[in-house]
């Protein structure tokens, strides 16, 4: 039997996952990304590679995808991991209030933490907030965006499968039912123009999956909600610090090579394409910044920048296979085969998302292939261009 | 912060296939704090969506989207327009030399990546690989460790953003050389410690093809100091090479 | 994988262009200039000493011809040539071993002072003598 042909659009983290997982399963694997691998959300998000405790109270489904896939990619990808763990904050008297369900949540989520008083937490941190209540360790960890993207698109490459970057899809090719069988390409870098036939077409298109369906007619109930981050110059600890609160605005910091990252907010918008930078956010980010690290007001602002959710509207018509992100095999939701949408979800739960799309597709298929992803160690990223 | 607008510019380096090269020209409305790169992607947006170029982090980690700016090799997400002109001044914008291109602002890095595989470059090390020096600020100098875990891990400096290469006369010359990145990292694993590394750099394509133009060191955005650490390597191969003598004899 | 394809680089031209140079990279570019001039130098002063070996007549009319202003601003160009090369030499000797490395702007620097004052000697000598 020939491999059947799938077409991913989109090199984000969703997109050379789930190549990457298809051509371990079997499929002949095509890649269309209209720039560079990892352009999208997934270069510019935070980097941190959730241990699932900041959803440990609000959302455990989450929180246990979290710590599982944390254990995962740290054994598979360790090239593009900082594995030193995070810190969980309390500085107000208020934030206390948010211990107890902490505890309980992580407890309940198999995520190890340890309470360290003020005084452990400054000999670990000296950086740290002086008037500190309480701290907790958790398994947290920073990694590098592009690295992480492109460790997976260099094992699906060795896989087989092939990249078009810097190719957009500019429409979707139907067949005489009306059925999604390939998609038209423009090649930007050559500008040149090509269709490309596949049995399937997966979108992976993250904030734009709304502007692929549109192609077949379909809407998918996406609102795009950028959040700002912003890089200061110094790195003044080891550690992620989270803010130990509910989740909200500016509430992480995140250590990274020389620098260290505070994010992030969250609105809305219309078109994904381009979004500004707000400089009320940047200020956001350094005032809430440095109530977790004062000395972060010694430092220089060296970038900022913004990235955008896909955020799903509650009412979509979409089979949630998880509630943490969706796929929909458009066969079941609209009556047109051919095309799955997968959105939402984080970079640390990547590999488990594609693993779940690239289930129901080999369902489609009548595939009885079982995911091996978690095990194998992924090629080291310098591959994808070798 | 404020409201400053400028109008500013931009001389854009085009490039498609085997067509011949040609510059074109967009004038923006930007902020004078906005980052080069944000002046690209939306002269992209809202202006020529054939336009090609790389990015990915927008915050110096990730190391793609170095091009030329003014003639200089710059990292583009973390240069202020600020930097490179003045309220109604122009900004030209080309890609990075020394690699191929593949279309107007983005190169093939692949020549880069390949060295720094040839020598085994670490993506991740020992934070003591590369002391953080802390410039004043209860620097963490004895870094605690974590107890339990070992060692504390560090994303290494080399975002292997290639301007060093770009920058690099030596480099346009000679394709073959390693290049300033790669010997970067070899020097930091030290010869002492990786003596495989030693017949990779003491060649005439590794330490010895330098010519001290210090070019690297000037334009690297990360702090890797590639021209002191392929010096440094120099006189870690001499030191190798008379220890090898006198243990022969 | 991929075939070779063609660098974006200007080859040998990219050596001489001072746009957009920092400080090292003029050095790199004026001791790449010096080292062809005092080669260049070099082949005329064995051409001279080849009409050493022709009488003494034809040293005699070379002599004159060596006086005249621009030829004497030849030299000096030779002189400054020299030592700038040759002292930015030394530099490029110490640091290539690892010494001074990062000090090699200052020591730059001073090469190039150097030169000056060096020049400037040379040059008010040669103007005192004729
Ligand atoms: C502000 C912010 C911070 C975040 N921080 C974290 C974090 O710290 N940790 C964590 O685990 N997760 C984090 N996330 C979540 C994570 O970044 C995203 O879930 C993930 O990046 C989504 O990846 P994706 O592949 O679905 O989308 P994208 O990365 O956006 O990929 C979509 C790709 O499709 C391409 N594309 C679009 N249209 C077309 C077309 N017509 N033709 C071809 N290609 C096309 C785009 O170029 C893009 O590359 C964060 C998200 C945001 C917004
Ligand atoms: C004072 C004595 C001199 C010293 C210390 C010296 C030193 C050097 C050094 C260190 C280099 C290598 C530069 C590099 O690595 O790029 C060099 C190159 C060179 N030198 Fe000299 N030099 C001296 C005199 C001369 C003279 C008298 C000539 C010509 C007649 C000359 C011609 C050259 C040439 C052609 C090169 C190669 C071009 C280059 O790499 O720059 N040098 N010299
Ligand atoms: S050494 Fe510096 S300039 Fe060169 S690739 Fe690494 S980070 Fe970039
Ligand atoms: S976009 Fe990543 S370094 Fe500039």
């Amino acid at each position: 039997m020939t491999k059947p042909h799938a077409i991913v659009i989109g090199a984000g983290f969703t997109g050379v996952a789930i190549a990457y997982d298809l051509a371990q399963r079997g499929f002949r694997v095509s890649v269309v990304e209209r720039g560079p691998i990892a352009n999208g959300t997934s270069g510019r998000t935070h980097g941190l590679l959730h241990s699932g405790a900041r959803y440990a109270v609000n959302d455990q489904e989450s929180a246990i995808e979290c710590i599982q896939e944390n254990i995962i990619l740290r054994r598979i990808v360790p090239d593009a991991i900082e594995p030193n763990g995070g810190l969980f904050v309390a500085v107000q008297e208020e934030d206390l209030a948010y211990r107890d369900k902490f505890i309980e949540g992580c407890a309940a989520c198999g995520i190890p933490i340890r309470e360290l008083t003020p005084q452990e937490a400054l000999r670990l941190e000296p950086n740290l907030n002086p008037r500190l209540l309480t701290a907790f360790t958790v398994p947290d960890a920073t990694f590098d965006p592009l690295r992480l993207a492109l460790a997976f698109a260099a094992s699906a490459k060795a896989g087989g499968a092939q990249f078009y970057l810097y190719t957009d899809v500019v429409d979707l090719l139907r067949d005489g039912r009306g059925n999604v069988c390939g998609v038209k390409a423009w090649n930007r870098a050559a500008d040149r123009r090509f269709d490309l036939l596949a049995e399937v077409v997966v979108n992976a298109t993250g904030a734009w999956v709304g502007q692929i369906t549109a192609m077949a007619g379909i809407q998918v109930p996406i609102a795009p909600t950028p959040g700002v981050m912003v890089a200061y110059d110094r790195r003044l600890t080891q550690r992620a610090i989270n803010l130990l609160n509910e989740p909200g605005d500016g509430d992480i910091v995140l250590p990274q090579r020389r620098m260290m990252v505070v994010g992030t907010t969250s609105f809305t918008i219309e078109d994904p394409d381009y979004v500004p930078v707000y400089e009320d956010h940047v200020a956001l980010m350094m005032e809430r910044g440095s109530a977790l690290i004062p000395a972060l007001r010694q430092t220089r602002e060296r970038g900022a920048y913004m990235a955008t959710r896909p955020l799903i509207g509650g009412t979509a018509p979409g089979r949630s296979i998880s509630r943490t992100f969706k796929a929909y095999d458009h066969a079941e939701t609209d009556g047109i085969d051919g095309l799955v949408t997968i959105t939402g979800g984080k970079a640390t739960t990547l590999r488990l998302m594609a693993e779940k799309t690239v289930d129901v597709i080999c369902r489609k298929f009548g595939m009885d292939v079982p995911c091996r992803t978690a095990e194998t160690p992924l090629l080291s990223y310098r591959k994808f261009y070798l | 912060m404020s409201d400053e607008k400028w109008t500013v510019t931009f001389i854009v380096f085009r490039k498609k296939d085997e067509q011949p090269v040609r510059y074109d020209t967009f004038t923006l409305e930007v902020s004078p704090n906005e980052y080069v790169l944000d002046a690209v992607e939306r002269i992209w947006a809202f202006h020529d969506r054939s336009l090609v170029f790389a990015h990915a982090c927008h915050h110096s980690t990730c190391g793609a989207c170095g091009m030329r700016v003014n003639g200089v090799e710059r990292l583009t997400c973390i240069t202020p327009i600020r930097e490179v002109t003045r309220n109604g001044g122009t900004v030209r914008v080309e890609p990075l030399r020394n690699f191929p291109v593949v279309s107007d602002l983005a190169v093939d890095m692949s020549r880069l990546y390949q060295a720094m595989d040839v020598v085994h470059a670490q993506a991740v090390h020992p934070l003591d690989a590369a002391p953080l020096e802390g410039d004043g600020i209860r620097p963490p100098r004895q870094v605690p460790q974590p107890e339990e875990e070992g060692e504390f891990l560090r994303l290494a400096d080399c975002i292997e953003c290639g301007l060093c290469v770009s920058a690099c006369p030596v480099a346009g010359t000679d394709p073959a050389y390693l290049g300033p990145a790669a010997l970067a990292g070899a020097q930091l694993q030290s010869i002492a410690r990786n003596p495989d590394l030693l017949s990779v750099v003491d060649c005439a394509e590794g330490v010895w093809r330098c010519h001290s133009a210090y070019e690297c060191t000037a334009v690297c955005p990360s702090n890797v100091q590639p021209g002191w650490r392929i010096m440094d390597l120099r006189r870690q191969v001499v030191a190798q090479r008379i220890k090898a003598l006198l243990g022969q004899r | 994988m991929n075939e070779p394809k063609k660098l974006h680089s200007r080859g040998v031209l990219d050596w001489f262009d001072p746009r957009g140079r920092q400080v090292g990279g003029w050095g790199f570019i004026i001791n790449r200039i010096s080292a062809i001039g005092l080669t260049i130098y070099l082949y005329l002063h064995l051409v001279m000493l080849g009409k050493l070996a022709q009488g003494p007549e034809a040293f005699d009319a070379f002599i004159a011809t060596a006086k005249q202003p621009l030829i004497l601003f030849g030299e000096l160009l030779v002189i400054i040539a020299g030592l700038y090369h040759g002292l930015n030499g030394i530099r490029i000797a110490l640091t290539s071993f690892g010494v001074a490395v990062r000090y090699q702007r200052a020591l730059l620097i001073a090469v190039v002072l150097l030169t000056a004052a060096g020049s400037l000697f040379f040059a008010i000598r040669m103007l005192s003598i004729h």
